[in-house]
């Protein structure tokens, strides 16, 4: 089976962002980029699945500037295959239209029985990427998975969350899956695969060899940003020391009432 | 874009707050761009819900008790909402910031090639142009969109953000047709309720939240959850405390879990990391209750008690009782 898990590099949450006034986009150099922290569970769900069946690979998607294509050899020293990173100048600005439209003839391309993917980007916040995606290649889409159960003659089965609880939910592959946190803790790389991972391929396509059409990038993205503003700061909080309950319980529901609370 | 379409999150009838927020707005939206206001509502128990939206300030509401919409996971909710955005031609999609939410904006993305803002706090009409505005990279900035390009734009909405006013227009009720020729993939074997009856988190005004200094948990039980539910609130959690088993991860607030911004957020034995801080700093009023006053939460929170959870905890939970019980 071909398992392709597409991730994303996302800034560091710790570093200070800057935003670049004139194309309202995110200053990415100087700032450290990591894997989307939710991006590490799908490969973990990934390499689980390649434990359990054979003749199954793994290989890392990503759409992120050439200069970055090192930071996957870490994901590659947890155990995946190979890597293949879009790299284009075209992709600058491209919105959750754009990229999925880009990223699906890449998909189209590599070719896989299954995708998998973070349920979520940490810096976006939009979640919108899969779902496109996944009806862009025209293939079922399983969300929020927290354990795939059986991936057997052709289908899959899964366990999914909602917000009120879970479902089981089966279907055909090739299919399009995005993992929560509860697949499983992702694994530290060996030693051993972190020697093999400087051996590892990792490869580079254009917008010219997919041989995309429509505009992708600021120029075909349906959404534009118009101003860019520093959140709200707040007062410094109050500080009070409880040496008993009934002291800190009354410092509280004072400060409740004045601000009409309770 | 004219028209306002509001998606309606509901099981078996029952839907959340964040559903009459969505209606609300919408209203107000549709008067600025001269459009019309609608909602869609899907699968077992749409009927009696339809109507009783009718209380809100909607000018058509769509619906159908169509059951594959609850056999089938996503694609026939998202071929009615598709449906209904293509008959208006152009239209503003809005949907709660939610799961199953952000599953059918993402869908309708790509059905639509339409643009799409997230977790949205506040919308504005100039000139005609809708801007949106939300915190972005992890709540460092706050970004105003647009869209372009598009006859359709999509918002997840974020539940809490939005006043909900009810107001009686006589909306009309269209009960929906099947879409011809339509197969679905993924069948829905088992749907299991795991929380029911409790205030979704996201949605709650209040929420009570606990960290590693709870040490187990039975705190959650004993002590968090009677004074959420005297302040008629929903129990939160840090990651520690999912990481550690004591709550399920469903409860877990952050970076990695749910974002929410209740009227008021209560961090219990929280110290408060910055994966903790994105997921409510953008609560109205922030109480942290702590034994250490040099802890990270207190630069988000409003008050900072430095003292024994244990005491603090059940005592203010009395207090709170004792003023529900004998209003000042």
């Amino acid at each position: 089976m071909k398992i392709v898990v597409t991730v994303k590099l996302v800034p560091d949450l710790a570093a200070a962002k800057r935003i670049d006034p004139s194309t309202k986009r995110l200053i990415r150099t100087g700032i450290d980029t990591v894997l989307n922290p939710f991006d590490e569970y799908a490969i973990e769900a990934a390499l689980q699945l390649k434990e359990k069946l054979p003749d199954t690979t793994v290989t890392l998607f990503s759409m992120a500037p050439e200069s970055s294509k090192e930071t996957f050899r870490k994901a590659l020293a947890m155990g995946a295959d190979d890597a293949v990173v879009l790299s284009d100048p075209g992709l600058a600005g491209s919105d959750v239209w754009a990229t999925s439209f880009a990223a699906t003839q890449a998909l189209r391309k590599i070719g896989f029985d299954l995708v998998l993917s973070g349920a979520l980007s940490d810096d976006g916040n939009t979640g919108g990427v899969p779902g496109a995606l996944a009806e862009n290649l025209g293939v079922p889409g399983l969300t929020n998975v927290r354990k795939i159960e059986e991936i057997a003659d052709g289908r899959i089965r899964a366990q999914r969350e909602t917000d009120t609880g879970y479902q089981v939910v089966v279907g055909p592959l090739p299919a399009f899956v995005t993992v929560t946190m509860a697949v499983g803790e992702p694994r530290y790389a060996s030693l051993k695969g972190i020697m093999g991972a400087k051996k590892k391929t990792i490869a580079t396509l254009s917008l010219q060899e997919l041989g995309i059409e429509k505009p992708v990038g600021s120029d075909g993205a349906k959404t534009e940003v118009l101003a860019i503003d520093p959140p709200k700061s707040r007062e410094k909080a109050r500080i009070v020391e409880a040496p008993d309950g009934a002291t800190g319980a009354k410092a509280i529901f004072d400060f409740l009432r004045e601000r009409k609370l309770v | 874009m004219r028209d306002v379409i509001v998606f309606v999150e509901h099981r078996g009838g029952q839907t959340r707050k964040v559903t009459f927020e969505l209606a609300t707005e919408a209203r107000r939206l549709a008067d600025a761009l001269g459009g019309k206001a609608h909602a869609v509502v899907l699968g077992k128990g749409s009927e009696s819900l339809a109507k009783s939206l009718q209380n809100y300030p909607l000018n058509a509401i769509h619906y159908t008790e169509d059951s594959d919409c609850d056999r089938f996971l996503l694609e026939p909710v998202v071929d009615y909402v598709e449906a209904v955005a293509k008959a208006s031609g152009d239209a503003v999609v809005l949907v709660p910031n939610t799961m199953l939410g952000r599953d059918v904006a993402g869908r309708l993305v790509a059905r639509l090639e339409a643009g799409i803002t997230s977790d949205v706090t506040e919308i504005c009409v100039e000139n005609g142009r809708i801007g949106c505005v939300a915190p972005k990279l992890q709540g460092s900035t706050i970004t105003t969109c647009a869209f372009k390009n598009t006859a359709y734009g999509i918002i997840t909405v974020r539940p809490n953000a939005f006043a909900a006013a009810p107001q009686a227009i006589g909306a009309e009720l269209i009960a929906l047709s099947k879409p011809a020729g339509k197969s679905y993939s993924i069948a829905i074997e088992n749907d299991v309720e795991e929380a029911a009856g409790e205030i979704g988190l996201e949605e709650a005004a209040v929420v009570v939240s606990g960290g590693r200094g709870l040490g187990g948990p039975e705190p959650f039980e004993t002590l968090l959850r009677p004074l959420a539910e005297a302040l008629g609130g929903a129990v939160g959690a840090s990651r520690a405390a999912a990481d550690a088993g004591w709550v399920p991860y469903s409860l877990q607030i952050g970076q990695t879990g749910k974002v929410v911004s209740p009227q008021l957020y209560i961090a219990v034995g929280i110290s408060g990391a910055i994966q903790h801080k994105v997921g409510m700093q953008t609560a109205g009023t922030i109480v942290a209750i702590n034994r250490d006053g040099t802890v990270p939460i207190g630069e988000t929170a409003d008050l900072l008690v430095v003292g024994d959870l244990f005491q603090i905890v059940p005592a203010l939970t009395a207090l709170v009782q004792e003023a529900k019980s004998a209003p000042a």
